[in-house]
C-alpha cells in the first residue's frame, strides 16, 4: 500500500472552484477522461450528494497487459458531497475496473483557505494498493508516480476551466449590459413619445378651451 | 464531455447545462430545492441506466462487503 498526499491553493473563491470542479472534464490536460455520467444525485438537508461513473482511457505498458489485461476503457466510481453552508466539497474516487489487483482510492477536498476566504485550499490523498501480482511494490510506485503527475495536470485543468467560466461570465455581463442599454434606450424613446403626445394633448385641449371661451362669451 | 452511451449524450448535455446553472445560481446561494432540472435528469438517468446494464457495468460493486463474507477470497489449501 502506498499513500500519497498533496496540498494546493487556488487563487479563486471556493464558489468558483466548486463550480469549476463539476465542469473539470473535458479539458486538454486530462485527455484520458473520456466521460462522466451521473448515476445518482440528491439534496439531503441542504447537502448535495452525487454519484458519478467516470470513464477513462488508460494506456498501460505492454508488459503489464498480461497481468491486468489490456482494458482500454476503465471505469471509476466518484462519490461527492457539497455543503454550501460550510463551503466544503469532498470527492472520493475508487476504480471499478481491474479491482482484483489494483485499488486506487483518491479523495479531493476543497475548502476555503483558513486565513484568506478569497482563496481555496485543495487537499488531496490517494491510497494505492496492488495485490496478487508479482512486483507489486514496483507497480504501486509506478501508479503513485502516475497519480502525482496527474494531480499537477488536474490543477492545471481546474485553472483552465475557471478561466473558461470567467470568460463566459464576462460575455454574459457584456450581453446583459447591452440588454440594459437597449431597454433604457427604448424606455427613453417611449418616454419622449409619451411626453410629446401629452404635450400635444394639453396643447390641443388648451386650444379647444380657448376656442370655447369666446363662444361662451357670445352666449 | 461524453457519456457511456452515445445515445445519452444529447440528454446529458442538456441536463449538465441545467445543473451547472442551478448549482451556481441556486444551490450555492442557499436555494437547495433541486426540482429545476428534475425532468431532464430523469430522462438522462433512464438512458444511462439502460446502457450500464447493456455494457455490464456494476457501479455498486465497490459497496459490496467482501471481508468476512463467503465472497472473500480464501487462501488456497496447502498442497500436502
Amino acid at each position: 500500500m502506498k499513500i500519497w498526499t498533496s496540498e494546493h491553493i487556488f487563487n479563486h473563491p471556493w464558489e468558483t472552484v466548486a463550480t469549476a470542479a463539476w465542469r473539470k472534464y473535458p479539458n486538454p490536460h486530462n485527455p484520458a477522461v473520456i466521460g462522466t455520467d451521473v448515476v445518482e444525485r440528491k439534496v439531503v438537508d441542504g447537502v448535495l450528494h452525487t454519484h458519478r461513473l467516470v470513464s477513462s482511457k488508460w494506456y498501460f505498458p505492454r508488459w503489464t497487459q498480461a497481468l491486468i489485461g489490456s482494458a482500454k476503457i476503465c471505469y471509476a466510481s466518484e462519490k461527492s458531497v457539497v455543503n454550501p453552508s460550510v463551503r466544503k466539497m469532498i470527492l472520493n474516487t475508487v476504480n471499478l475496473t481491474f479491482c482484483r489487483y489494483v485499488a486506487v482510492d483518491e479523495t479531493l477536498c476543497y475548502t476555503p483557505h483558513p486565513t484568506d476566504p478569497g482563496k481555496t485550499l485543495l487537499k488531496q490523498e490517494a491510497v494505492v494498493t496492488v495485490q496478487g501480482v508479482p512486483l507489486n511494490n514496483y507497480m504501486e510506485d509506478l501508479l503513485t508516480n502516475k497519480i502525482s503527475l496527474n494531480a499537477g495536470k488536474g490543477r492545471q485543468a481546474m485553472e483552465w476551466v475557471i478561466g473558461k467560466i470567467n470568460a463566459e461570465v464576462k460575455d454574459f455581463t457584456k450581453s446583459t449590459d447591452e440588454i440594459l442599454h437597449q431597454t433604457k434606450k427604448s424606455l427613453d424613446d417611449i418616454t419622449s413619445t409619451a411626453k410629446k403626445s401629452m404635450d400635444d394633448i394639453s396643447q390641443k385641449a388648451m386650444k379647444s378651451l380657448d376656442d370655447i371661451q369666446p363662444l361662451r362669451q357670445k352666449f | 464531455m461524453n457519456s457511456i452511451g452515445d445515445a445519452c449524450k444529447p440528454l446529458k448535455d442538456e441536463y449538465d447545462a441545467c445543473f451547472n446553472t442551478w448549482f451556481s445560481e441556486q444551490f450555492l446561494k442557499g436555494r437547495t430545492n433541486d426540482s429545476m432540472c428534475e425532468p431532464l435528469f430523469r430522462v438522462y438517468q433512464d438512458c444511462v441506466k439502460k446502457v450500464m446494464k447493456e455494457q455490464n457495468i456494476e457501479i455498486q460493486e465497490v459497496e459490496k462487503d467482501l471481508l468476512g463474507t463467503n465472497s472473500e477470497r480464501k487462501v488456497p489449501p496447502k498442497k500436502s
